[in-house]
């Protein structure tokens, strides 16, 4: 366990590092952040003044290990549009889409758990059919559709819930529900595939053989074993959610980091960029550590490969 | 004469509905795309601001000329939507084309030759899924810029991971077998190998991916032209149609269902059709 912790961590650590080239290199493929920063319409004066503030006049490895340097102590630089520090910016922005993404996913798991467990049991049952609609149609539904979709039936028709803005609780239930959609196909399909397998292992047979309630053999047996990998799926999933809430958050206008993504996009304010692109792979990172992590403790065959 | 694995698949998929509906509607898309913009013969792009935000035929206030009425500016919705269908079946053909070469060419290096390119491999692969998918791009258009090449790379360059984890496994499954350890006697090249002798054994599972990932690929085009950095105006993209029509909501929401239920239709149609591949392709993986 030692060795495979030892492995796996060395991994995420030249992970995140090749990611955090990539991040960098990405706002320089244009090759000169400066003539974007400073607008149209700038004087080539402006456009080099800004060069030698930002320090873009320096070669780009310098550049970077400078960039990385300060990050590894926590320093992300400062926005040029908001005229904040970056960490100050980020924290701001982080609580909402943290909240956004924990709705979502709990939104998710609601859905897929439940309806992934009962369509595994009753194949081909109406509950299966069901199932298999749900997760086809959150696959082929765009989330800026379906979020324009929610928006159209419950907040203009029905005037239940809020559309815009993130000032009650209430607020964040469409968002929740449009982005854990985005999550609930792949949470369904393996807590049901999961289901089927577990239900036709050696254990569950010998359960029922023993005649134990077939509820207490599905509950506290099947639904164990079959849940280990969706926990680890999830996981990922929230990592993949915290890409995915830009078009969520455009569309809701929930000021998370996917509207700051979007809007500092637009505005190329790069520091906050980089510190995004870095952020969201950090996390995803991480959390696909701790879900291969939870599968190795769980599971002891994973400790092999 | 015994049918060879080849015609007992076609066999299962002729049986297969939704092989039917969804390949019969990814059809009826093509068609419409390839032709219809020639049989409407109307220009996409052509404002007319005296003939603004026409009602669709079956509206009050619709008529013959605008079968689906016109936006904003004037422009017939149905010429936008049929133009649309192309750049959604462009970027996501052309897209599976490139993202399909990278992920497959990465996949087979690393599943047949092991060990060290292995490991290469698979930590391309983890940095690739460690990238989030829609930040990177949106990065990319907005500091390169946007056109059709550059949607198409950008998209074809981080969608092909799926492609190359297929590859890898179902490579180093065949890497052993009794045929590929015969052309190795037999003195083929690697590339030979490669190529002739494990490629095509693993089309079927590859195909089935490209469904994934032509329907992954529309998705991703529409987002980023909704959020503004994709398809540039005044080509018609239905992700740009449904974000120019945002404001209409209250009262022509027709105007976002129309490009909407449209996107919609082409990835549940690419979807079915990939359903139906894989229970052809891997019947045993049918629960």
């Amino acid at each position: 366990m030692g060795r495979f912790l030892a492995r796996r961590l060395l991994v995420t650590i030249l992970v995140v590092l090749v990611t955090s080239i990539v991040a960098f290199s990405l706002v320089h493929l244009s090759g000169d952040p400066a003539v974007a920063m400073a607008g149209e319409g700038a004087s080539a004066a402006d456009v080099a003044a800004i060069r030698t503030l930002y320090g873009f006049d320096r070669p780009l490895s310098v550049q970077y290990v400078a960039w990385v340097g300060k990050a590894m102590t926590g320093e992300f630089g400062r926005s040029y549009y908001l005229r904040e520090s970056v960490v100050q910016v980020l924290g701001e922005h982080a609580p909402i889409t943290a909240a956004l993404g924990a709705l979502a996913l709990g939104f998710a798991l609601l859905v897929s758990i439940p309806l992934g467990v009962l369509a595994g049991l009753m194949r081909r049952g109406p509950i299966d059919r069901l199932a298999s609609a749900v997760a086809v149609a959150g696959q082929a539904a765009p989330s800026f559709l379906l979020a324009l979709l929610l928006i159209y039936v419950f907040g203009v028709w029905l005037h239940w819930l809020p559309i815009s803005g993130n000032a009650t609780a209430l607020h964040y239930v469409l968002p929740a529900v449009t982005l854990g959609m985005y999550a609930t196909p792949a949470l369904l399909r393996l807590t049901r595939s999961g289901m089927i397998e577990v239900m036709q292992s050696d254990h569950i047979r010998t359960g029922r053989a023993y005649g134990l309630a077939p509820w207490r053999v599905v509950i506290r047996h099947a639904l164990r074993s079959a849940i280990i990998p969706v926990v680890s799926l999830a996981a990922v999933q929230f990592g993949l959610m915290l890409g995915g809430s830009i078009v969520v958050e455009a569309v809701f206008s929930l000021k998370g980091l996917g509207q700051l993504a979007w809007e500092s996009i637009q505005r190329s304010d790069i520091e906050v960029i980089q510190a995004l692109l870095l952020l969201t792979s950090l996390v995803y990172a991480v959390l696909t550590l701790l879900a291969d992590l939870l599968n190795a403790l769980l599971d002891p065959r994973m400790r092999l490969s | 004469m015994t049918p060879t694995p080849a015609t007992l698949a076609l066999r299962r998929l002729r049986r297969h509905p939704s092989f039917w509906i969804g390949g019969g509607t990814l059809a009826i898309i093509l068609v419409l795309a390839l032709v219809g913009p020639a049989i409407l013969g109307l220009d996409p792009t052509a404002q007319d601001l005296a003939h603004r935000l026409i009602d669709p035929v079956w509206g009050p206030k619709g008529g013959r000329a605008h079968l689906l009425g016109t936006d904003q500016l004037g422009r017939d919705t149905l010429a936008r939507l049929l133009d649309g269908a192309r750049i959604s079946l462009f970027i996501g053909i052309a897209t599976v084309v490139v993202s399909g070469t990278i992920g497959t060419l990465l996949g087979l290096l690393g599943g047949y030759f092991g060990g060290r390119v292995d490991m290469a491999v698979n930590f391309i692969i983890t940095i690739r899924l460690t990238l989030p998918v829609v930040l990177v791009a949106l990065v990319v258009v907005a500091v390169v810029g946007s056109s059709l090449t550059i949607l198409v790379l950008v998209i074809g360059l981080l969608l092909w991971d799926r492609f190359a984890v297929v590859t890898r496994s179902a490579t180093q499954r065949l890497a052993q077998s009794d045929f590929v350890i015969s052309a190795r006697c037999i003195g083929a090249s690697t590339p030979r190998i490669l190529l002739a002798e494990i490629l095509p054994n693993i089309a079927g599972p590859l195909i089935v991916v490209a469904t994934i990932e032509l329907a992954h690929a529309v998705l991703l085009e529409a987002a980023l032209s909704f959020l503004g950095l994709g398809v540039k105006p005044p080509l018609a993209s239905w992700g740009l149609m449904v974000a120019e029509a945002k404001s209409q909501l209250l009262f022509r929401p027709w105007q976002i269902a129309i490009p909407g239920v449209a996107l919609a239709i082409l990835v549940l149609a690419v979807n079915l059709l990939g359903d139906a591949l894989r229970d052809v392709v891997a019947p045993e993986g049918r629960a």
